[in-house]
């Protein structure tokens, strides 16, 4: 796949923060670690894990927020990165690298507290797979982004290098129905592409970015949103309802298998098929 | 990889147990040696501190690219 050459090159690896998050980009890296942490957090105690993590941007943040988190990559290159990093900050004991396949995870079902899936879904030409074994993994959560096709990511896309997959609203609601997920919450944003920021000096950006925010405030902002962030629960598992189901979960891994697992045969996992 | 990763990770084909063979150790880490399925035996390589978990097919894949 062109993404998945895109990515694992080395000198992408090398100088992917600095290219793409240094400056104009900040913005960007800003706004998506705020999109995380209000979805996943409080996530103290909590174990994650970050598919196609790159450079453990998210990772590191999350571990540095008390998360026992695992990141996962098929790139050797993006991995030793950010296995730098964390050891630079001293966050070794609570994050474990790996390079692994999003569609074959080597990990029991229910593991996670959440699994947070950033930038994924643009790389996949069939999502649906993907998205099934993300949810086999979680107990409650799977979080996840998507590149709006209803915007100017459009044009954009055409001029990347590592192309990228756009979706429409039905597109993630027939995803998730068919992955057995529930919607929990949703946020869009970004009204200008991400690339457009990337290329400006970091005052330049900011301006841009108040005006952006204030057209994405109204109603056709919305609509033309260039990233939306899918925040989705695995139903008939703990909900965080009343928010302390996730300390409880670390005495045995395996308590809840079998007896509360949705996984009989669908028998009643098929509501929301006229909602899209 | 620390070795407590034993108790999370699988193997990715049929997710039995994995087997550890530490060839190279530091500071309480793993950095090179092998983790090995109790049941159909595929062998994943750690490198550099980082396990391989990617399935075989998908590695060989990568062995022939590069």
């Amino acid at each position: 796949m062109k993404g998945q050459e895109w990515y694992q090159a080395d000198d992408v690896a090398k100088e992917y923060d600095d290219v793409r998050f240094g400056d104009g980009g900040r913005v960007i890296d800003r706004r998506e670690k705020e999109a995380v942490l209000s979805a996943v957090g409080p996530v103290e105690g909590k174990r994650v894990l970050e598919v196609a993590c790159g450079t453990g941007r998210f990772t590191t943040m999350l571990a540095d927020q008390g998360a026992d988190i695992v990141g996962l990559d098929i790139s050797r290159e993006m991995l030793e990165q950010g296995r730098r990093k964390v050891q630079e900050s001293g966050l070794s004991d609570r994050v474990e690298f790996m390079r692994g396949d999003a569609s074959r995870l080597p990990f029991p079902d229910d593991h996670f507290d959440s699994v947070v899936a950033m930038r994924f879904f643009h790389l996949m030409d069939e999502p649906a797979p993907f998205l099934r074994e993300l949810r086999r993994v979680s107990k409650d959560q799977v979080f996840f982004d998507t590149f709006n096709r209803r915007s100017a990511r459009v044009l954009y896309t055409w001029l990347l290098p590592m192309g990228s997959r756009l979706y429409s609203e039905d597109d993630v609601v027939s995803m998730l129905s068919a992955a057995d997920l529930q919607l929990a919450g949703e946020a869009h944003d970004f009204v200008l592409p991400y690339g457009f920021y990337r290329n400006l000096p970091g005052w330049v950006a900011r301006a841009f970015r108040a005006a952006d925010e204030t057209v994405g405030r109204t109603v056709p902002g919305d609509y033309v949103a260039s990233v939306s962030y899918w925040d989705a629960r695995v139903p008939g598992k703990p909900t965080d309802a009343d928010g302390d189901t996730a300390t409880d979960a670390d005495d045995d891994t395996t308590t809840t298998d079998g007896a509360t697992t949705a996984d009989d045969e669908h028998a009643d996992a098929t509501p929301d098929t006229d909602a899209a | 990889m620390k070795e407590s990763l034993l108790d999370i990770v699988c193997c990715p084909l049929d997710k039995e147990d994995l087997e550890l063979d530490a060839t190279e150790r530091e500071d309480g880490e793993v950095i090179a040696g092998t983790l090995t399925c109790t049941e159909c035996g595929e062998v994943y390589p750690i490198e550099d501190g980082i396990p391989n978990l990617l399935p075989p097919d998908m590695r060989e894949e990568e062995e022939a690219a590069a």
